[in-house]
């Protein structure tokens, strides 16, 4: 008889910890029932806490490989860009974060490999290779990537400059690119406060942008970073609460 | 069982001193061979640290009482078999790995909970306890056609089965234990027993082993390590009969069988699994000891013939 079950899973011999830190993560029952459950809790209190809202949902409905990016001044921020996807489509939606923060401590690792299925994003050394693993996790179909171009949390609540890097994830690949613009966490959750605040929340999601035609040197991804970074400033509401 | 008869149960109490004094003897060997004897032990006490760990977690769940003991012992078989599927591949399908946490979820219900029968109330429901395996079974080849696969389902089949009846059922026989009368020097006896045997297996093998035992399964093993393990399984009955004050001779001879050979036996089984799978552990989860599975391996096999042979001469409840 032929053997269907090819073996072993492929993180058989590394200990429970060593299992979370390791990208891309083997698909866990009791992790995903976890995501399930935090997500499920965290949208209700996304919703009561900081009257959640989130417009122009339609933009995300696609079933294809997805990039969504996004401006970046509060954790709360990756929170409502998963509380904005299908709940099936959690387990394959990564947001992408700073290995040497969240990957180091233990609550902060349990935190982005659990609740948020957080792919380990490396800002000082080996950046390339992160590059590398995105543009392959994106050849999966139903891939959504998660990305903050400015590379941390901005600090006045204004949108920073954007890391090249995003023009090189997208550049040159038929993938949907989505910005999208988060008002009203900078009140709600700033850097360095230690608890959230209640306040209205908004996520504004933008058409989606394909990069397919374009080349990959260097000149063609800065212009798309500075695309990007322009449409997502262009999506800030008028009178935003910032 | 429960924290105030614990206090004062002089079983429980005993073996409370039982292991902290084989601990502390076990340290005090190892220290000498590490700072007398200048020998590499740093593997050892990696492994001793932990057995310090999991007896501490072991008391606390037995001293806690009947519920607690069950719920251990179940979420305990929840996650051996969890490693079983993962070595094995059976974790890939998820519909049957659901269905053998079910099973699982339900030997431990039915050892917590009492007959709706029942002519006088008795903690645990043996009858459906025993009866799990066949509703397991019939959930297990029922995925398949629910599922309208066919193609590598036996494997599947088999596994599921495997990992339910044995890991699951088998090993569930240790907290249905916690319903019998006499169940602090039962539990607390067989634990000890096997994990006492295992590391005579060990220690005998290391000092005396020359030759293999079964070197298509364990290269480790030894006659040597074999035949001291069985000894030592032997004479425990008799050095901790207070355990079992009603047991006769051939009770204890019996005992000591189960123990010597049975929880070799069992450490062999997952051997064989393993070999065949191609790992040396079961998972890392045990710091010194591989996985979970890899530490319960002769309990699996021995608690239930021990509970059966036990309660074939005297009524557990």
């Amino acid at each position: 008889m032929k053997r269907w079950l090819n073996g072993s899973v492929r993180d058989v011999d590394q200990a429970p910890i060593d299992r979370l830190r390791r990208f891309p993560r083997e698909p866990d029952i009791l992790v995903d029932g976890l995501r399930s459950l935090g997500a499920l809790i965290i949208r209700g209190l996304l919703h009561v806490y900081n009257d959640f809202e989130i417009i122009g949902h339609e933009n995300l409905r696609t079933n294809r490989s997805l990039v969504i990016v996004a401006n970046h001044c509060s954790h709360i921020d990756t929170l409502c860009l998963l509380a904005a996807l299908p709940l099936r489509k959690l387990h394959r939606a990564f947001p992408a974060a700073a290995s040497d923060y969240f990957f180091q401590s233990l609550p902060r690792l349990w935190a982005a490999a659990i609740l948020v299925n957080a792919l380990p994003f490396a800002r000082q050394a080996r950046i390339r290779q992160t590059l590398l693993l995105c543009r392959e996790l994106l050849a999966n179909p139903g891939t959504i990537l998660i990305i903050f171009p400015e590379g941390t949390r901005s600090t006045t609540g204004e949108v920073g400059e954007f890391k090249s890097g995003i023009g090189a994830v997208v550049a040159g690949r038929d993938v949907a690119v989505v910005p999208s613009f988060i008002d009203g966490s900078f009140k709600a959750w700033p850097k360095g406060k230690r608890f959230p605040r209640p306040g209205k929340v908004r996520l504004i999601v933008g058409t989606a942008r394909n990069y397919r035609d374009r080349g990959t040197d260097k000149t063609d991804m800065c212009a798309i970073t500075a695309e990007l970074r322009d449409a997502v400033n262009q999506l800030r509401p008028v009178n935003g609460s910032d | 069982m429960s924290p105030q008869i614990a206090l004062h149960d002089p079983i429980f109490r005993a073996y409370f001193w039982i292991v902290l004094i084989s601990l502390a003897v076990a340290g005090a060997i190892l220290g000498f061979l590490r700072f007398v004897l200048k020998k590499e032990t740093a593997s050892m006490f990696k492994t001793y640290w932990s057995w310090i760990f999991i007896a501490g977690i072991g008391f606390i769940v037995v001293f806690l009482g009947r519920i607690p003991t069950i719920v251990g012992v179940t979420f305990l078989a929840l996650y051996a078999f969890k490693e079983f599927a993962r070595a094995s591949g059976l974790y890939r399908d998820s519909w049957m790995t659901v269905a053998v946490y079910a099973g699982i979820l339900t030997v431990g219900i039915a050892s917590l909970i009492s007959d709706p029968r029942g002519k006088e109330p008795a903690p645990g429901w043996y009858g459906f306890f025993g009866a799990v395996p066949a509703f397991a079974i019939a959930l297990i080849l029922f995925i398949p056609i629910l599922r309208n696969r066919a193609r590598g389902e036996l494997q599947r089949i088999a596994l599921a089965i495997i990992g339910f009846v044995y890991i699951g059922w088998m090993f569930g026989h240790l907290g249905f234990m916690a319903n019998a009368r006499n169940a602090y020097g039962l539990i607390c006896y067989i634990i000890f027993a096997t994990a006492l045997t295992d590391v005579a297996a060990f220690t005998f093998g290391k000092i005396f082993g020359r030759h293999p035992f079964r070197s298509e399964i364990s290269p480790n093993k030894t006659w040597e390590g074999a035949f001291g393990a069985l000894g030592v399984a032997m004479i425990l009955p008799w050095l901790l009969r207070f355990s079992f004050p009603f047991f006769g001779t051939w009770q204890l001879i019996l005992t000591g069988l189960i123990v010597g050979i049975g929880g070799q036996l069992g450490d062999l089984s997952i051997s064989v699994i393993k070999r065949d799978i191609g790992t040396k552990d079961m998972a890392a989860t045990i710091s010194g000891h591989g996985g979970i599975l890899d530490r319960i391996d002769s309990l699996v096999y021995a608690a239930p013939l021990f509970m059966h042979m036990a309660g074939y001469y005297y009524p557990l409840r």
